[in-house]
């Protein structure tokens, strides 16, 4: 029983880690060495812009499709939603100023009314 | 041909329950692993007490409860400005791992500029919008509610920008002090190996990716970030997880960040146009280029006290980036200062607090009174 205790917690993945340890650390320089490539840089540009592409034409014809729809349904539009979301944060903004403005008169209000008690 | 037959075989039981108790042990590492890497998303962070005093769209201005009575806290309270990518909550990511605990403790009254998500209505905000929009209110509301006459801040990776762009253009701006951390500014040297050489033109089509994509999705930048170091990155991080398994603190503190790393945020579509063509290709805020509402955004502007902090093995921003700007400040009193950490461990590592921590702490205290 003594002896098993004494036995040093045996893990049967760490020769894996130990792999994958060494195999990152060797590797490391290499791969980041031949992603920051320009040959790498070039692929990566060309694949993303295939990419791109394809997703603006698909949320072009989305976005034609499903306003045509919702204006049939008499239901707002993502874009009327956006503006009117838009059109929110700038009232909210106004209010921004607004009490920003209220709290510098009552500044103002407050140190005339000091001022005042202080000639009495 | 000879068979054995069971009688016939040595049969060591204790060295088979012993290799059935290793392979136990071991499936049970391996289930811990996978549960910590699975636990990480929901991990609690920014536990630090604090209170909304201020919101716009979907940008909020946390005050962090103070702990120290009044006569006990700097006068002088501190700004935090993260960057728009990925949540503020880097800044405190748990008890003990957070570094908006530590600048509470020792008497800073801290507050925090959360940008949140932009969504499709956002697309437009540009960094100009950002600084005049919201950083100039949240500062106004600041101001008002701590009733200081001056504060610091401090801008982390691309919110150091912002809080650059803001002290520039606003030299009237009540700013004693300028921490910038890890701060994307001078792009003139475009280095090998940076995300750069992926964005320049004729290889991104920036214009393309704003009008196919609106936002840009923070996978993307993600993915972009952990491109540049692939193995540490997609493999190294859980290696480096499984040898810490036995140490609860560790594994809190990796899922804490794993978090960090994982939630990310949209790119305002705008904000990224701007980013890419005006200051990674055009270099317009170090080459006094850069004007919002027909003010110039002029270096010169920038008086207060400033201390530029650059982490050694950043392999996001780099060292010319950030020191660009030492030359072009009108402060008097500046420091530019390199720390042996990474990007993300200047601040959230073991070590940052008992690195930047204690150093930004003591910078701000001689000049928070």
């Amino acid at each position: 029983m003594s002896a098993k205790t004494e036995r040093p917690e045996a893990d049967p993945f760490a020769p894996w880690v130990q792999f994958m340890d060494n195999w990152v650390k060797s590797w490391s320089g290499v791969v980041s060495e031949t992603v920051t490539s320009e040959r790498f840089a070039d692929s990566m540009g060309e694949q993303l812009e295939g990419w791109l592409e394809a997703t603006r034409l698909v949320r072009q014809q989305m976005k034609v499709s499903m306003e045509q729809y919702l204006q049939q349904m008499s239901l707002p539009t993502r874009s009327q939603v956006v503006s009117l979301a838009q059109r929110l944060t700038q009232i909210e903004m106004r209010l921004d100023d607004l009490e920003a403005k209220v709290d510098e008169g009552l500044d103002r209000l407050k140190a005339i009314q000091q001022a005042l008690a202080a000639d009495e | 041909m000879y068979f054995p037959l069971p009688g016939d075989l040595e049969f060591d039981a204790q060295g088979a329950a012993d290799a059935l108790e290793e392979w136990q042990t071991g499936y049970q590492r391996l289930f811990k692993g996978v549960k910590a890497v699975l636990e990480s998303y929901d991990v609690p962070v920014g536990l630090t007490p604090k209170e909304t005093v201020w919101t716009l769209n979907k940008a909020k201005l946390y005050r962090y409860l103070p702990v120290k009575p009044p006569e006990e806290r700097y006068p002088v309270p501190l700004l935090l400005v993260y960057a728009l990518i990925n949540r503020p909550f880097i800044f405190d990511l748990g008890p003990g791992r957070s570094f908006i605990e530590y600048m509470v403790a020792q008497g800073f009254d801290v507050y925090l500029l959360d940008w949140g998500a932009p969504g499709p209505e956002d697309q437009h905000i540009r960094f100009d919008d950002y600084v005049t929009d919201y950083l100039f209110r949240a500062v106004r509301k600041l101001v008002r509610v701590s009733g200081a006459r001056e504060i610091s801040m401090l801008g982390y990776c691309i919110g150091a920008t912002l809080t650059t762009i803001y002290a520039a253009l606003y030299p009237e701006a009540p700013l004693r002090n300028i921490v910038l951390l890890t701060a994307p500014l001078d792009f003139s040297r475009q280095l090998r190996g940076s995300m750069a050489m992926w964005l320049k033109e004729g290889r991104f089509d920036v214009d393309k990716a704003v009008e196919s994509l609106g936002n840009i999705p923070g996978e993307l930048i993600e993915f972009w970030a952990k491109m540049l170091k692939p193995m540490e990155n997609f493999v190294g991080v859980y290696v480096n997880l499984w040898k810490q398994l036995e140490d609860e603190t560790a594994v809190r503190g990796w899922q804490a960040i794993n978090r960090w790393v994982e939630d990310v945020i949209p790119f305002a579509g705008e904000a990224f146009r701007q980013f890419i063509k005006d200051y990674l290709r055009g270099n317009k805020l170090v080459s006094g280029q850069h004007v919002i509402q027909g003010r110039p955004v002029d270096l010169a502007n920038i008086r207060a006290s400033l201390l530029n902090v650059f982490a050694q093995y950043d392999h996001l921003v780099a060292l010319s980036q950030a020191e660009g700007i030492m030359d072009l400040v009108s402060s008097q009193d500046k420091a530019l200062r390199v720390i042996p950490s990474s990007h993300v461990g200047i601040m959230a590592s073991r070590r940052a607090k008992y690195k930047l921590w204690p150093e930004v702490a003591a910078w701000l205290s001689e000049r928070s009174t």
